[in-house]
């Protein structure tokens, strides 16, 4: 075993792999931060490189792209208010109110720490506990999805913002654009009208561009009439590197909790980042004592979601690791990459390739070193994006949206609905609506409804749901979340009334 | 970066609309290769390989365009928009002929001008370790006592379904159908023990048959594959049955013929290849090359027997 550490080691540690880490680390860095691109993007544009070099060497930029791609997101999030990646959405809730109010430097320190020790742990609970969770990850079925996706569904309670009621529409609103397109199980279409421009539906990167992307910047170009000729954020400030360090280590049980979120939703397949961080928002805000400030630029919901965002790195090469089966688009691409060296990725992957896997162990430690050296290294760089006019930067982020949008499925039609769907984002934002839910339904509506169906076609007898005991606790914490949520609007409403009373 | 290559591909498009095409010095600018799926998927993993064998001996740069949605046909529309001079090529699979037969596409193999079939993966019939049955004659027996207990993974309306209908209708049995987009979430439910059988292939299901999670029942070859010698062809075992994934590359309509036979004589030259044979194996492909000809022939036999299942498939 030893014997294999080292021989894994020794690949990682080359000069070569290492300078190619770098780059690839950079790469997923600026990629993430770009609105529109996104880490799915940035691999595939490295899958055929790997394809000339030795397996662990291909394998190992790849994970540097990767988890370089985790962290990028949250630039553009904390600066623009635009999440850079699906995985960052909850980031923009208060790290972008962090960097208004003056501080961008330390929602960017706070989220590259968060995303560091995210990805260290989930490396540590991968290294100690890959093959037992997938075990347990790989016979969840179709019932355990359903529910789990139904107890994620009762987080909508916690991005509705200033109105529960706008926050159900909008959440129906996403459920209900899901369903456009072809239908998860048959492929018939549905709402689609016989339009060329609706049949492939609409894709989920393509309405979060246009929900979040088009109209934050649609916001920006509001104020008209004189010429404003300033930046989006008032002042850059420095960064407290270590100061800030302590801060999120100061904070072991938030990090800790939505790094674990990150890994298990991470090791689910097909669920992934884009849930992970928004679950893990919602758990941090639920067991704050100060709930009433998240949303306004507090650390804690920048380090949750960051933190569990780039734990699903680990996470996902859970059952890739174990299995053979990968989590994520992602993680299909670095399998594919080994399969074409013919390393057969299965169960007995760390039986036969054992080097291989302690190699990839050890790739993820130093990709997140690297993330966190070019991280610390560029911040004043990219801090300077603060400095340019909103006349530019508004227009240079929306080509970079609209490319973006493009280079996802090179279909044209994307782009016309990214217009649509932007617009609609923007009327929506200006009636108060809160864009998380929209985006939160068309996230979890077609997975909820593809393993619904699946679920009773294996079965057609619902009361599976109840008897099969994962499944059943994940609908119980959806009840006790939807109970509790109940009751903390309530309070809010009598304390409000009380308020209200004492003035008058 | 996305700026260049999005104005180099306009420039192109530009280019070939005012250029006569030439046979004898084609290619002389790079080819896209529309794949009309995913990244990470069979089709996208087995065409960048072929895509790199023909950058090889063309010396031109062979860009693959991930195109997806709906089953394919979103990329294929696109592709039979572009102007048929072999600088745009695409490919197709088993899956349009059963998306066209169910009524979710116009296109069918037709549309196209069939180059050359290139990659060839063998399906296998699958089992999950059950106390039920090991092997055929038991899945058969066990499916004839319990009619439609038997779930089978299968891609609603695709080419595994088209598979597993197949075998329904040999064995004379009745299966309870569960839908899975692709062979990796099938695997896994199999492994999970949430579905009983399944259409499999080596490159997702080979290691756990080794590590004894799953077995293999039957393959729909002709004869026995090299990478699982000790599993039976369903014809050995009384069953007539062709069961492969074969992707072919295909040119638009219309096409100059000089065009196509050199695109032909390109790719014959690339799949012989040293290093893209093994790589194509190592990506689940037998190394295959079928010409012009006898592509076509093998689609219009493919064609039949999908007519003649279809009704199964739209259930």
């Amino acid at each position: 075993m030893l014997d294999a550490f080292f021989q894994g080691a020794h690949q990682v540690f080359a000069f070569d792999t290492l300078l190619y880490m770098l780059i690839g680390s950079v790469a997923g860095i600026v990629a993430a931060a770009i609105p529109g691109f996104t880490v799915t993007m940035a691999i595939i544009l490295t899958l055929p490189l790997t394809f000339a070099m030795e397996p662990l060497q291909g394998i190992s930029v790849m994970l540097a792209v990767y988890v370089g791609g985790y962290t990028g997101g949250l630039i553009s999030a904390a600066l623009l208010g635009i999440p850079g990646t699906p995985s960052s959405v909850a980031t923009t809730f208060d790290a972008f109110p962090m960097a208004r109010n003056g501080e961008p430097g330390r929602a960017l320190s706070l989220g590259v720490w968060a995303s560091f020790f995210g990805t260290i742990i989930s490396t540590l609970v991968l290294i100690v506990a890959a093959p037992p969770l997938a075990i347990v990850a790989v016979r969840l079925g179709p019932w355990e999805y359903f529910s789990l996706i139904v107890f994620a569904l009762t987080i909508v309670a916690s991005l509705v913002g200033n109105s529960l009621i706008r926050g159900l529409i909008a959440g129906v609103i996403g459920l209900g654009l899901a369903t456009i397109g072809p239908d998860p199980m048959m492929g018939r279409p549905r709402l689609t009208f016989d339009m060329d421009l609706l049949s492939p539906g609409l894709p989920f990167l393509v309405v979060l561009i246009g929900i979040f992307a088009i109209s934050q910047l649609l916001g920006e170009v509001e104020v008209h009439g004189k010429k404003v000729n300033h930046a989006l954020i008032p002042k850059s400030i420095d960064f407290k590197t270590w100061e800030v360090m302590r801060e999120v280590l100061g904070r072991p049980v938030n990090l800790i909790r939505s790094s674990m979120v990150g890994v298990v939703i991470g090791a689910l397949p097909g669920a992934g980042g884009s849930i992970a961080n928004l679950l893990a928002y919602d758990q941090a805000k639920r067991s704050s004592k100060t709930p009433e400030k998240f949303g306004q630029g507090i650390a804690d919901g920048v380090v949750a979601s960051e933190a569990g965002n780039s734990a699903t790195a680990g996470g996902g090469l859970i059952p890739l690791i174990s299995l053979g089966i990968p989590g994520s688009a992602v993680d299909a691409i670095l399998m594919a990459s080994l399969m074409v060296h013919g390393v057969s990725v299965g169960p007995r992957l760390i039986l036969d390739h054992a080097d291989l896997v302690y190699g990839m162990f050890i790739a993820l430690t130093v990709a997140s070193f690297m993330m966190l050296v070019v991280c610390v290294a560029s911040m004043r760089l990219f801090l300077r994006v603060t400095d340019i006019p909103k006349q530019f930067i508004v227009p240079t982020v929306m080509i970079c949206c609209v490319i973006g949008a493009f280079a996802l499925n090179n279909r044209v039609g994307d782009l016309y609905l990214l217009g649509i769907i932007g617009l609609v984002g923007y009327i929506l934002k200006c009636l108060d609506y809160p864009l998380a839910p929209l985006v939160l339904g068309v996230i979890l509506g077609p997975i909820a409804e593809t393993n619904l169906r699946r679920a009773l076609m294996s079965d057609g007898d619902w009361t599976v749901f109840l008897t099969r005991p994962i499944s059943a606790l994940f609908l119980a914490a959806a009840v006790l979340s939807v109970i509790f949520s109940i009751r903390s609007i309530w309070k809010a409403h009598k304390k409000d009334n009380g308020q209200k009373g004492a003035v008058v | 970066m996305f700026h260049k290559i999005a104005m180099a591909a306009g420039l192109m498009i530009a280019a070939a609309a005012v250029t006569p095409v030439m046979a004898q010095d084609y290619p002389n600018k790079p080819i896209e290769f529309i794949v009309p799926w995913g990244p990470g998927g069979g089709s996208d993993t087995l065409m960048r390989i072929v895509g790199l064998g023909l950058s090889e001996v063309t010396g031109q740069p062979v860009p693959i365009i991930n195109m997806p949605g709906v089953g394919g046909t979103v990329g294929l529309k696109e592709f039979a928009k572009r102007p048929a001079d072999g600088y745009t090529i695409s490919q197709i699979h088993e899956g349009l002929l059963t998306a066209n037969k169910t009524g979710i596409t116009d296109l069918d193999w037709d549309s196209f001008i069939p180059v050359a079939l290139v990659a060839s993966s063998p399906q296998y019939l699958t089992l999950s370790k059950n106390d039920h049955f090991k092997n055929l004659a038991e899945l058969k027996a066990y499916a004839k006592a319990n009619p439609g207990k038997v779930r089978a993974g299968v891609t609603l309306g695709g080419v595994p379904h088209l598979h597993m209908a197949m075998i329904e209708d040999a064995l004379g049995v009745q299966f309870s159908y569960v839908g899975f987009r692709d062979t990796g979430q099938r695997i896994r439910a199999l492994v999970g023990g949430n579905i009983d059988i399944a259409i499999g292939d080596v490159a997702s299901a080979g290691e756990f048959v080794k590590n004894g999670d799953l077995l293999f029942a039957g393959v729909g070859t002709e004869e026995r594959t090299g990478e699982e010698p000790d599993v039976p062809t369903m014809k050995e075992q009384g069953y007539d049955l062709q069961m492969a994934v074969t992707r072919g590359v295909v040119l638009p309509k219309g096409t100059p013929q000089p065009i196509v036979d050199k695109l032909a004589d390109d790719l014959k030259k690339a799949m012989a290849l040293d290093d893209i044979k093994a790589k194509m194996k190592n990506a689940g492909s037998d190394n295959v090359f079928v010409g012009e000809d006898d592509y076509k022939a093998y689609l219009e036999k493919l064609d039949a027997d999908v007519t003649k299942l279809v009704g199964k498939l739209q259930g």
